[in-house]
């Protein structure tokens, strides 16, 4: 009798959850229509989960236990209580097998208690994930009672047998009813996600990295996304997937700063207001119980599925949209893969595509990028004024060469311009045949994109891919990894395929192959700052290392460095965005610097050149890396 | 209704040359643009084909009206013909209109076409019943408010708000609208010899009077000043140099 | 009986004193000639010393010699100073009968005429003397000195067009003065001050052409900025042009009658009324338009303090990057590459070391105050008047002084009133 009222219980709660997922289904399936192959992506689902994800949570090994413990218990209890209802199948067997799936669910949930109510790390949202150790506990523990009893051939009497079950009972009712409205959520959306993926080559079983940027269609109706429902299915589905576990605002840099974004909140934003039914209904973000954007009060935001997301008094406020850098260290954090910096140019592509909404200086750039192709509004002849006396071959006058030097907007600046040097000075030395584009270079279009002006971006990258395409030259090298995300991931998808070298890779080959010859040791310690786009962009965290090792530097490592690095605040266009923190994102990266006690910083990226340098006090000099290379080679 | 006439042109940009809206007729139409409940006709005399005409389109506008006139004729008689038969209260234009003689004439000529007021050099404006309120922007920060009649032509000056940005997708969506138009050709700016221009050497003012060494100086002084350094000095003589070289500037009044 | 002659008393006697080298005067010699100035010969000839006049060429001696070989230095040295300047002052030149006139509109911003409008005369008078023309300076009531400055004829105009703003009846005011005197050409200024405005409603009420914004003028030639500044237009000089500022240099040499003619009666419709010049919170113009900002830097700390100092002094306050980082002042206070790019007259650079970008931002500024402890910092080698000092001890000081001089003046004021 106790046995046929666990498994109907547990049926009669499958089924209600059932159903209410499909009711949350309909959320996110009234987004935009997307080519997704189900096929493939349920073929690829479990070595996505066991690989990607799990390297993700793994990076907490705590985590990572509790939930193979707790999920695998719990998805192992499942089909053996369903089992149950067959009564020719109870058995010693099927209660053993379930008192043990639910002894090692009862161990991790004794540790999502420890987490949750000892640790208690503040990023965690409370709300009704605080109830989440209570409901574990409650189902593995009580059923787990059960199931001994059953085994032992039912000692206790039938009321509290029967009261065990209700507990229990009430622990999978959370659970499995918490599929649709969370907190488990993600075990449902999480799964589909992995299956219908935006972005599948970001798995190990494709490319395994796959950050670029997806091309507008200039021509359609409406440019960018507006509402929830703007978005495409399949990214409204990895939105409902958040778990809210907080790493990402972890991660993030304007959070850090203070700067009015957490990552975390901006896709529940996305989610309350998908919430709403399509036709036009408010809901605020009351009852969002996690951590706010800085410096914003919770309750006062509003929006709906139908309804513009961002806006003083929507959902998303403009200044935390324009206070993202781009760096990609949510997305890198993210055990659900979700893709947050792409929710962000989506929405403010329509912001500058549809409105002209770019705040600040930005709007000024963006004009200035459409009628000069630079974002100063300078002359480009100017591009290699700092180095008149250099000489520099143009590929125009050369025809061909073997290496192609990009060498970005830096060039126009005073500081970019003497780390230039340096680097044309050590390839002058290694007998490098290159040359340079001169006033055919145009801005490789990056800070207009991520500002989501995507017609200035295309048609500088149209332009650009037309010039390169009418020289013959080996590769291109830059020493501006924005430049070199771009041109490698970016110009593709408009026909401009070449192989792009960063600077620091170069010369790290120069110096192996013998082509520069270095003095010796030349001392003094350095610690490296990875620049987003060149580390969680394109993966390149060796190479900068191993020069700096082969130039005889002590190499200190920040406490955030490599894939995890964080961001010099100078990503995104955030530099002319300008959105106002308690602290600026560079010092709060200086003072990761200054921890390590290190006499320099070494950078490989104008960008982080130019931020870290205008951070005022005491702090390590500033120094990128083609300069300290200079100063080592014989 | 308020009837509002913008009248815009096409800029270029000092660094590239190439064409963008003129940064003071895109002024103009942000000042049209503020006034509540203004009805808005912006037109511009030249080419229709001109892509840089959706810029202007990119910041709101539904439609802008281009009289069609070949490159070097005289716009004026087009652009006053059309006015007329349109009867606005009120004419908002850049104080110096760009890509012609870059005189800064079309304004008056059309208010003397017209018959209208024309108030230069304005920051802002209010319109009221048959009169418009107008702020005018001065040389050093200085303002001054003045009222005029309608019809009034409006010059407007660089010290009006910022025009807004223009957004790729409304100037997708706006229509040029095309009117076919007369216009004499130009005979003036053909008597005129045009070359590029090349910086000339600054005329110092400093060129009478004063010792030879003053006089070398003025003439050699660099941006990299060459003034006067007090190193050191006590709290009170520092601020007395600091008053008396702001009064010898002319800085800080002394009457 | 004939008298001897001494030779040598002869030679004494005409011997000039006062030069290194034994100088004589042969010829006649008036009496008391040795008393005359060595640089003027005893006929009142004026004498050359070229080893004075090398010596008052010298500008410097170390680290190399600089000499200074315009004349305008030596005029006082060659020639006897207060001879030259009466010889001047005496040769007015008068034109009776010009060929044709040329009128200078004198723009006059705040009643006095300014070095624009004498520029603007120097220009007029190059045309008038191409040809034997005449000069007619169009000015207002109770102006003087302009036959200094080059002109001929004063027309002057009712005194209240200087004070008012009445642009409709200034133009008609130059108008009924251009119909009467059918001049060759017409020269206004090209300014913000009225001048440019006037120009235009003049040039439009004749249908004529304007060649805007002059900035080289010769008699056969006159050329203009064009097309956004990228095009230089040349021509013949039209009828009606506007100078720009500083184009021409100013008349020097002649001095010329100035004499009155009468003003010509005009009337005008006044469209444009209720004129009120706006009270302007020095602190609210924008950087970009103010001519004196006081800027902060990292070496201000009182914030309050900053405020009124820039309030005593009247200035606009800037800040640079890291100050309106900070929070101290908004973004739109920020000078530098990333921010404002002003061209005040003044900038008090107030604790702040210069840093490139911010530099940048202040390359077109005419004066640069700096104070900063550092004497190596950048702006204090850009600064016209440099005080290395801490800028935060400084400021109670500087605060109390502009008090106390603005309350010296407010009492002289009352006096003498």
């Amino acid at each position: 009798m106790i046995a046929t009222a666990l498994s109907s219980l547990i049926l009669a709660t499958l089924a209600a959850g059932a159903v209410l997922a499909l009711q949350h289904a309909r959320r996110w399936r009234a987004g935009q229509p997307a080519g997704v192959d189900i096929v493939a992506g349920l073929k690829a689902l479990p070595g996505r989960y066991l690989v990607d994800v799990h390297h993700v949570v793994a990076r907490k090994s705590f985590n990572a236990r509790f939930h193979a413990l707790t999920a695998g218990g719990f998805l192992a209890s499942l089909p053996l209580l369903v089992l149950a209802a067959v009564p020719a199948l109870r058995g010693w067997l099927l209660w053993g097998l379930l008192a043990l799936a639910l002894a090692v669910m009862l161990g991790g949930a004794l540790m999502v208690g420890y987490r949750r109510r000892v640790e208690k790390p503040a990023e965690l949202s409370q709300g009704r994930f605080k109830r989440l150790p209570y409901a574990l506990l409650a189902y593995a523990a009580a059923f787990l009672v059960v199931a001994l009893d059953q085994l032992a051939g039912g000692v206790l009497p039938w009321p509290l047998a029967l009261a065990f079950v209700l507990a229990g009972a009430w622990g999978g009712a959370e659970l499995i009813l918490g599929v649709g409205r969370g907190p488990l959520k993600h075990a449902l959306n999480g799964a589909l996600h992995l299956v219908a993926h935006p972005r599948p080559a970001r798995f190990h079983d494709r490319a395994g990295r796959d950050t670029g940027l997806r091309p507008a269609d200039l021509e359609a109706p409406k440019l960018g996304s507006e509402r929830p429902l703007d978005f495409a299915w399949n990214r409204l589905l990895g939105f409902d997937a958040c778990v809210q576990c907080g790493r990402c605002e972890v991660a993030c840099p304007a959070y850090a700063a203070d700067l009015p974004l957490n990552p975390k909140k901006l896709i529940q934003d996305l989610v309350t207001a998908m919430d709403t039914a399509a036709d036009g209904e408010r809901r605020t973000d009351a009852s969002y119980a996690g951590h706010n954007h800085p410096g914003r009060p919770i309750g006062l935001a509003q929006g709906g599925a139908a309804l513009p997301l961002v806006g003083p008094g929507a959902m998303i406020h403009p200044d935390t949209l324009w206070a993202c850098t781009t760096c990609r260290a949510c997305v890198q954090e993210c055990p659900m893969m979700i893709e947050h910096v792409d929710a962000v140019i989506d929405l403010r592509r329509f912001q500058t595509l549809e409105l002209g909404a770019t705040p600040a200086k930005a709007a000024a750039v963006l004009e200035e990028l459409r009628v000069t192709d630079n974002p100063g509004g300078k002359p480009l002849a100017r591009r290699t004024d700092w180095a008149v006396d250099l000489n520099l071959p143009l590929l125009a006058e050369k025809g061909q060469c073997d290496v192609l030097l990009w060498l970005g907007d830096g060039a126009f600046d005073l500081r970019v311009q003497r780390s230039l040097r340096a680097l044309v000075g050590l390839m002058r030395r290694a007998g490098i045949d290159f040359a340079v584009l001169g006033e055919e270079e145009l801005d490789s279009g990056d800070v207009a994109r991520r500002l989501g002006d995507e017609a200035t971006f295309q048609d500088l990258a149209r332009r650009n891919i037309a010039t390169l395409s009418r020289y013959r030259f080996g590769r291109i090298v830059t020493a501006d990894p924005h430049a070199l995300h771009v041109i490698r991931n970016e110009y593709p998808s408009f026909g401009g395929h070449w192989t792009v070298t960063h600077h620091t890779a170069f010369l790290l080959e120069l110096v192996e192959s013998g082509k520069l010859t270095l003095k010796g040791p030349t001392g003094g310690s350095v610690t490296y700052h990875d620049p987003c786009y060149l580390g969680r962009y394109n993966g390149e965290i060796e190479a900068p290392r191993r020069l700096l090792d082969a130039i005889g530097l002590q190499r200190v490592e920040m406490e955030r460095s490599g894939l995890r690095s964080s961001c010099c605040g100078g990503g995104g266009g955030a530099p002319l965005t300008d959105v106002a923190g308690k602290r600026r994102i560079p010092d709060v990266r200086m003072d990761h610097a200054r921890a390590t006690g290190a006499e320099r910083v070494a950078v490989a990226c104008p960008t982080c050149t130019l931020m870290l340098e205008g951070v005022v006090g005491q702090r390590p000099a500033v120094a990128e890396i083609s300069e300290l290379v200079l100063e080592a080679v014989a | 209704m308020l009837k509002v006439a913008v009248l815009l042109s096409i800029g270029r940009h000092p660094a590239s040359g190439r064409p963008r809206r003129a940064p003071l007729d895109a002024r103009a139409l942000e000042l049209a643009l503020r006034l509540p409940g203004a009805e808005i006709h912006a037109v511009h005399a030249g080419d229709p084909a001109e892509p840089v005409l959706r810029d202007y389109l990119g910041m709101g506008l539904d439609r802008l009206t281009v009289l069609e006139i070949p490159a070097g004729s005289d716009p004026v008689p087009a652009l006053v013909a059309h006015l007329k038969a349109l009867s606005p209260d009120l004419i908002l234009a850049g104080r110096c209109a760009e890509g012609g003689e870059d005189s800064g004439m079309l304004p008056y000529l059309v208010a003397q076409g017209l018959g209208a007021a024309l108030l230069p050099d304005v920051a802002d404006l209010s319109a009221g019943e048959g009169t418009a309120t107008l702020t005018q922007a001065l040389p050093r920060g200085r303002r001054r408010q003045a009222e005029a009649r309608f019809p009034l032509v409006v010059s407007v000056h660089p010290a009006a708000p910022e025009p807004r940005q223009s957004a790729f997708a409304r100037a997708r969506r706006g229509l040029v609208e095309a009117v076919a138009a007369s216009a004499p050709q130009d005979g003036f700016i053909g008597e005129c010899e045009i070359r590029p221009w090349r910086p000339r050497p600054k005329r110092l003012r400093l060129a009478a009077g004063g010792s030879a060494l003053e006089r070398l100086k003025a003439a050699t002084e660099t941006k990299s000043g060459q003034g006067q350094v007090l190193v050191r000095p006590t709290a009170d003589e520092a601020a007395r140099a600091i008053y008396e070289y702001l009064v010898e500037q002319r800085v800080i009044g002394t009457s | 009986m004939r008298t001897r002659r001494d030779p040598r008393a002869e030679r004494q006697a005409k011997l000039v004193p006062g030069t290194a080298r034994p100088r004589f005067l042969v010829g006649a010699a008036p009496a008391g000639f040795a008393n005359a100035g060595a640089a003027t010969g005893p006929t009142g000839r004026p004498r050359r010393d070229p080893r004075a006049s090398r010596a008052a060429a010298v500008v410097r001696t170390a680290p190399r010699l600089r000499l200074d070989w315009t004349n305008k230095g030596q005029a006082s040295l060659a020639i006897g100073t207060a001879q030259a300047a009466a010889a001047v002052k005496a040769a007015v030149r008068v034109i009776e009968e010009p060929a044709f006139l040329v009128l200078a509109v004198l723009d006059q911003p705040g009643g006095a005429p300014s070095d624009h409008d004498r520029q603007l005369i120097a220009g007029a008078r190059l045309l008038a003397d191409a040809g034997g023309g005449a000069v007619v300076a169009v000015t207002v009531e109770g102006v003087s000195g302009l036959g200094e400055a080059g002109a001929d004829r004063l027309l002057a105009l009712p005194a209240d067009l200087a004070e008012g703003y009445e642009p409709e009846r200034h133009a008609a005011a130059v108008l009924a003065a251009i119909e009467t005197l059918k001049p060759r050409h017409v020269l206004f200024a090209e300014s913000a001050d009225g001048g440019a405005d006037l120009a235009r409603r003049v040039a439009a009420a004749l249908g004529e052409r304007l060649f805007a914004g002059v900035e080289a003028l010769s008699p056969d030639r006159a050329s203009r900025r064009a097309r956004g500044g990228a095009a230089e237009m040349a021509r013949a000089p039209a009828r009606l042009m506007s100078v720009a500022a500083d184009a021409l240099p100013p008349h020097e040499g002649t001095v010329h009658e100035a004499r009155t003619i009468p003003a010509p009666a005009f009337e005008a419709e006044r469209r444009i009324g209720a004129v009120r010049p706006l009270a302007v919170d020095p602190d609210l113009i924008p950087l970009t338009e103010t001519d004196f900002i006081l800027s902060a830097g990292n070496g201000v700390t009182d914030w309050e303090g900053f405020a009124e100092l820039a309030r005593v002094l009247g200035a606009t306050r800037g800040g640079s990057r890291v100050v309106c980082d900070e929070g101290h002042l908004p973004r739109e206070r920020q000078v530098g590459a990333s921010g404002s790019l002003v061209r005040a007259g003044c900038y008090v650079a107030y604790g702040i070391a210069g840093a490139p970008q911010h530099l940048q931002g202040i390359t077109e500024v005419k004066r640069v105050v700096a104070i900063n402890t550092d004497l190596h910092a950048e702006m204090i080698k850009r600064a016209d008047l440099a005080i290395v000092a801490d800028a935060q001890e400084v400021m109670p000081a500087l605060i109390r002084h502009a008090l106390e001089r603005r309350a010296e003046r407010q009492g002289k004021e009352r006096r003498n009133a």
